[in-house]
């Protein structure tokens, strides 16, 4: 790579890049249930809990929270997971299958460019996820949301590096579509559980509560419910997630095949 | 990685560059294992600027594997690959500017079209062709805006085929180019393939069809169970190792010890009151002279020369050593 033709390459690589994302969205936009499950489901979750918010007056047992406070940040992580769990590793493991990344893989263009532009169309509507949930709660539901920018930045990208690359870990361990399905599967209504969709840790009692709490979803939650009041996120979610990252990662990498 | 492997002897290295302006690629000693299963075993070959090279074998034999350990999706446990000097896994990024490969059983995202599945690939290369030509000269410029998951097998075989040569590749490597395609199919194929040979693409063949080898294919490899049995030009596979046929009824039964006796005979099938001889030389004079000379007359004669299909039953089923004796005879 480290050739005197660097522009030239670099220009191509842009060129090629632009495409493969241009051909990955509009495959996307054909079979949609990724982008229903991506971003249709935070919204109805958050339709559902901002309805609830509005029936049921503030203060959770005490907290000063709403309802909807309180799953703002769940709501969110939910759509991360959908996205990086769900959608991304099933799409990978289908093109490994069906020889396409091997395909790629004898042009002049690596197959990496295809995840790179698999990753931003995902990392794109994961922004989009969270911009509804944010300025819906606020604008539609009345939400007080004091979004602190910077905490709500790093708690972001954190929670993205963390749950993406868990999906590309079950990507890379994934021998076929049918598994890479049950194993997304499992884990997506594992992570569900863990975030607090359906049940709070400060109600569950322990331990389980500690394991939601240092989980690869329940930290993320925690990190993001600091975030948008205003506040600093606990260290021990920032760290745990700080130690997640790199070891999804790191399996991503090493056990990911192309053919 | 594994440039250790890769080394010959420093005097066939020199050999090898000297023959470089000649051939478009060079394979030296190449093996492959998958753990104990030896896929590709010490097979050499070198193909020139401009031909058509078939790669022929039963299934199984190592044709795939081979093919893969040139385009470079496969690191071969030895020997040496040289694609215009350059090696498959060290200068990879240089060579797949100027190599077209179409994989065997791969397919494309369903929901691919056919015009953004060549767009985008021509995206990959420095100096593509121009994709709705492509599509043009391939006959598919009709279904340009249908899904890859609509189209029928021809027209799959053709996308697949456009993406081989959209980057204008000096070489093209095909694996099992008509498997599943109906006849009329097939023959639009191979002029696909002789067209691009025409405008100087180097044609790497691999199939297991014999009348697409013998059609289209300027010189054969032979491989089976992943040895190079036999390498030369598909008429010469088919003369040597085919052998001519006769067959005829007798007047009178006569046993297979008189026919051995008849010049040129090889081989004897028998099927009801017909004699079928195998074998070289002027066959259906010889046979008719000696039976002829003790008496015995042949009716409903029929010969036909061997042909490539006589040959890769005949030599896939000998091991190796035998054919090469016979060859050397």
């Amino acid at each position: 790579m480290t050739s005197n033709r660097g522009d030239s390459r670099h220009g191509r690589f842009q060129g090629h890049f632009a495409e493969l994302l241009k051909v990955e969205g509009k495959l996307a936009l054909r079979e949609p249930t990724g982008l229903a499950m991506g971003i249709g489901f935070p919204i109805i979750l958050l339709v559902v809990f901002g309805l609830i918010g509005k029936a049921v007056p503030g203060n959770v047992a005490g907290t000063g929270l709403t309802v909807l406070d309180i799953y703002v940040p769940i709501i969110m992580v939910v759509g991360f997971i959908s996205l990086g769990i769900s959608s991304l590793p099933v799409t990978l493991v289908r093109y490994r299958e069906m020889g396409w990344l091997r395909r790629v893989s004898t042009t002049p263009t690596p197959p990496s460019r295809l995840l790179a532009a698999q990753l931003t169309l995902n990392l794109v509507l994961a922004l989009v996820t969270i911009l509804i949930v944010i300025f819906g709660s606020e604008l539609v539901f009345g939400a007080a949301l004091e979004v602190s920018i910077p905490y709500f930045v790093l708690s972001t990208v954190l929670s993205i590096a963390v749950i993406f690359s868990l999906g590309l870990v079950v990507a890379a361990l994934a021998p076929s579509q049918t598994v890479a399905s049950g194993l997304s599967g499992g884990l997506f209504f594992l992570l569900l559980l863990l975030s607090g969709l359906w049940i709070q840790p400060a109600i569950v009692g322990e331990p389980l509560a500690t394991i939601m709490y240092y989980s690869p979803s329940g930290a993320p939650v925690r990190a993001l419910l600091y975030s948008v009041f205003n506040a600093t996120p606990p260290l021990t979610a920032i760290v745990t997630m700080l130690v997640y990252a790199p070891i999804f990662t790191f399996i991503a990498i090493r056990y990911f095949r192309w053919g | 990685m594994q440039s250790g492997n890769l080394g010959v002897h420093p005097t066939e290295d020199v050999m090898v560059s000297q023959q470089e302006s000649e051939q478009a690629i060079t394979v030296q000693r190449l093996v492959k294992r998958y753990g104990d299963f030896v896929a590709v075993n010490d097979v050499s070959f070198s193909i020139q600027h401009g031909e058509i090279f078939g790669i022929i074998g039963p299934n199984g034999a190592g044709k795939t594997t081979a093919v893969e350990c040139i385009s470079g999706l496969r690191t071969p446990d030895s020997g040496s690959i040289s694609i215009q000097g350059l090696s498959p896994l060290k200068d990879r990024n240089k060579i797949r500017e100027f190599l077209g490969v179409q994989l065997q059983e791969s397919s494309m995202p369903p929901r691919l079209k056919v015009g953004e599945a060549v767009k985008l690939f021509a995206s990959f290369y420095p100096n593509p062709m121009d994709p709705d030509c492509l599509l043009e000269t391939l006959g598919i410029e009709k279904v340009k805006n249908s899904t890859y998951r609509r189209l029928s097998g021809g027209q799959k075989q053709r996308l697949s085929i456009a993406l081989a040569l959209v980057g204008n590749p000096k070489i093209a490597i095909l694996d099992e180019l008509t498997t599943g395609l109906d006849p009329e199919a097939r023959r639009e194929t191979w002029a696909l393939i002789e067209s691009a040979r025409d405008r100087g693409v180097t044609v790497i063949l691999v199939t297991h069809f014999m009348d697409e080898a013998e059609r289209l294919c300027d010189r054969l490899a032979l491989i089976n169970h992943g040895k190079l049995v036999v390498l030369d030009a598909p008429e010469a596979i088919a003369a040597h190792a085919g052998g001519s046929r006769v067959r005829f009824v007798p007047s009178k039964p006569v046993d297979d010890r008189t026919l051995y006796a008849i010049p040129g005979v090889k081989e004897i099938e028998r099927k009801v009151a017909y004699v079928t001889v195998i074998g070289t030389g002027d066959l259906a004079a010889s046979v008719i002279d000696s039976l002829a000379r003790i008496g015995v007359h042949v009716s409903d004669i029929e010969a036909r020369g061997g042909n490539l299909d006589d040959a890769f039953v005949k030599l896939t089923k000998d091991d190796a050593s035998r054919v090469q004796e016979r060859l050397q005879s």
